[in-house]
């Protein structure tokens, strides 16, 4: 186990050396600097100002000191929020974000739950049918037409919650929901492929001839057993909430961390896109490291194998 | 000599036909495709995800062609139209009245005398050839991606798993790494770099998207490469390239083809996504993602803008997905009963 996951965390370092060598680069060959009026600006300020964010060196050196604050967690300066660091740029919206991101999440996956196990006990009835198509349906929709929708039917035609801003908890609630569409969907269909898988097997029916009642059987035999792949899910399952609060923050006008990058990328503020993709590849990059961990620990194929998979 | 002798014609008999029918297949002899077919046909989600796909994509290619407006053309005269469609305008529960939101006629309002089936953009384009033309640039850009990670996923999996050992392990650690690295981030940073377009979008998601079927290829080739009939092959002279063209990659179609009706609508999200975070089909042209967006900004006064956009790109998806899962199913042999 140590050494799969020793060899799990020197590709972790690989990946993000790689992702911020690539970003490094990329945003190198970009058109634009800081200086925002150039025409304005006499040759000596246009000087001071390049002399001040280190753009005067050559491209290799840049490159050293960008790898090594980035080693000290110093993201770099924005260029429209008049200088402040990154860091404090991302930890001042990372809030809302993760917020929307964890209530999306942990109601999407007992609704999600609850639909998978009733679609596998009532195998192939109408309720079963039904709860098929609505996965399927929340697995096509993508999250900025349910959003859409949300906000145009209950906030604007019923106006039963706030259209958009973050003022409270009321107005998390249609994020939330349309975030959680898809956490739902993936869940729910997941969820009754493995119930139906384990409710057909033998421990189920020793149980219930010993005499569990049905509730009994399905949550503490069925469920516990169903519940172990789900970890297959939850790197995609990141990404795609990583995803929608992009989108849906943009939609929603939420103070998040993915409606910062939005309009950073918009404005060509270099830095912060730097390093806001470098937060999220590193987030990203994590869940996808704890989740081989957890594959280690549950299947011991995988741990002896030396993690040849 | 002697046992000629021995077997005198009386010891045989002529055999009846009965005797033959009992060699005979009774089952028809199937294809895996025709059988996989059959399989298909069941399925009525599948059959819905296909006709749907047909049905939009033939909209795509020809009603922008037999339109009366083109997907740039302009008239401020007739800007913010609401749908308003023969026949269908007659029946009241349907938005094709050619009602706003207050519930007056538009048309009549200001004298237009044609019909926008689909209405008009802020811009008095028509929506009706700009959706369909968007469906064409959405399914063009999710086709294209589609069919560059299959040939650059085939090639490298095909590779990797059929010569194995170091090449395998050298290329397997590639693909780790790469694995590790988020789509999006990919996506975002290359079209930042280069302008976007179709082209550029559609390599974007190329550069991380291939390690999907090229993992799965592998993953097929290496329990098949041990096979039987690729050893006789072997033994016949075949050479490597003819094995894997010959002999394995028809084996794996299956599984590649699932894989590719799956990154079809995965393509088609991540390009309308991008027209939300601003790096989407630059105007004039139009994706159907770039439309949802475009209509996001008066939803509250023409919803319309949003509403038949969003439709046919849910719709999309959904087809495709239903299709997919449908063709999972139906190409799996075991199913066959």
């Amino acid at each position: 186990m140590a050494r799969y996951t020793l060899q799990r965390f020197i590709y972790m370092l690989i990946t993000l050396f790689i992702i911020a060598t690539a970003t490094f680069f990329l945003m190198k060959l970009l058109p634009g600097s800081p200086l925002q009026n150039q025409e304005k600006l006499s040759p000596e300020q246009q000087q001071i100002i390049l002399e001040k964010y280190g753009l005067n060196d050559p491209v290799p050196v840049q490159y050293i000191r960008y790898l090594g604050n980035l080693a000290k967690g110093d993201l770099g300066v924005s260029f429209q929020y008049d200088n402040r660091p990154v860091t404090q740029l991302i930890s001042d919206r990372i809030g809302p974000s993760a917020q929307l991101g964890f209530q999306a999440l942990v109601f999407g996956t007992i609704v999600g739950i609850l639909l998978g196990v009733i679609a596998a006990v009532r195998h192939n009835t109408a309720i079963d049918y039904t709860a098929t198509i609505l996965a399927v349906l929340g697995i096509s929709i993508p999250s900025f037409v349910f959003g859409g929708l949300l906000q145009y039917y209950i906030g604007v035609k019923l106006k039963l919650l706030p259209v958009a801003f973050w003022e409270g908890f009321e107005y998390t609630i249609m994020p939330t929901l349309a975030l959680s569409v898809f956490v739902i969907a993936s869940i729910a269909r997941f969820m009754r492929t493995e119930m139906l898988e384990v409710l057909g097997s033998d421990y189920i029916l020793t149980a219930r001839a010993k005499g569990i009642s049905g509730f009994g059987v399905i949550f503490k035999h069925g469920l516990r057993n169903a519940m172990i792949p789900i970890i297959t899910i939850l790197g995609p399952m990141a990404v795609n909430l990583m995803t929608g609060t992009l989108v849906i923050e943009q939609i929603f006008a939420v103070p998040g961390l993915g409606e910062q990058f939005v309009r950073s990328i918009n404005l060509n503020d270099y830095p912060v896109i730097m390093g806001t993709t470098i937060f999220y590849s590193a987030l990203f990059i994590l869940v996808i490291f704890i989740v081989d961990l957890l594959y280690g620990l549950i299947d011991p194929r995988i741990r002896l194998a030396g993690g040849k998979k | 000599m002697m046992t000629e002798k021995q077997l005198s014609p009386e010891l045989f008999e002529l055999a009846t036909e009965r005797q033959g029918d009992m060699e005979k297949i009774n089952r028809p002899s199937l294809t895996f495709f025709q059988d996989a077919w059959i399989r298909l046909r069941k399925n009525k989600g599948a059959v819905f995800g296909l006709v749907m796909i047909i049905v939009i994509t033939l909209m795509a290619i020809f009603a922008p062609i037999f339109s009366d407006h083109t997907y740039k053309e302009q008239n401020l005269k007739h800007a913010k139209l609401p749908p308003r469609i023969p026949v269908l305008e007659n029946i009241d529960w349907l938005p094709f009245n050619g009602k706003d939101m207050n519930g007056i006629n538009v048309y009549e309002k200001r004298g237009v005398k044609e019909y926008y089936w689909f209405g008009t953009d802020d811009l008095g384009r028509d929506l009706w050839t700009r959706t369909w033309y968007g469906a064409r640039i959405s399914l063009y850009i999710g086709v294209l991606a589609a069919a560059i990670d299959l040939l650059i996923g085939i090639a490298y999996g095909g590779i990797s798993g059929f010569y194995g050992g170091r090449v395998d392990n050298v290329m397997q650690r590639i693909i780790e790494v790469l694995v590790g690295i988020p789509n999006l981030i990919v996506v975002i940073l290359f079209i930042l770099v280069f302008e976007p377009g179709i082209i550029s979008i559609t390599v974007a998601m190329v550069i991380t998207g291939w390690v999907t079927m090229a993992r799965i290829v592998r993953g097929q080739i290496l329990k098949l490469k041990n096979m039987e009939y690729v050893l006789a092959a072997r033994t016949l002279g075949a050479s490597d390239s003819r094995i894997i063209a010959k002999h394995l990659l028809p084996n794996v179609v299956g599984p590649i083809i699932i894989t590719t009706m799956f990154t079809i609508p995965s393509a088609i999200f991540t390009e309308a996504f991008l027209s939300f975070i601003g790096l989407g089909i630059r105007p004039p042209q139009a994706s159907l993602g770039s439309l949802v967006n475009d209509g996001y900004k008066s939803i509250q006064t023409f919803p319309h803008l949003m509403m038949i956009p969003a439709f046919v790109i849910s719709l999309l998806i959904l087809s495709f997905n239903l299709l997919a899962d449908g063709l999972r199913d139906a190409l799996d042999p075991k199913m066959r009963k």
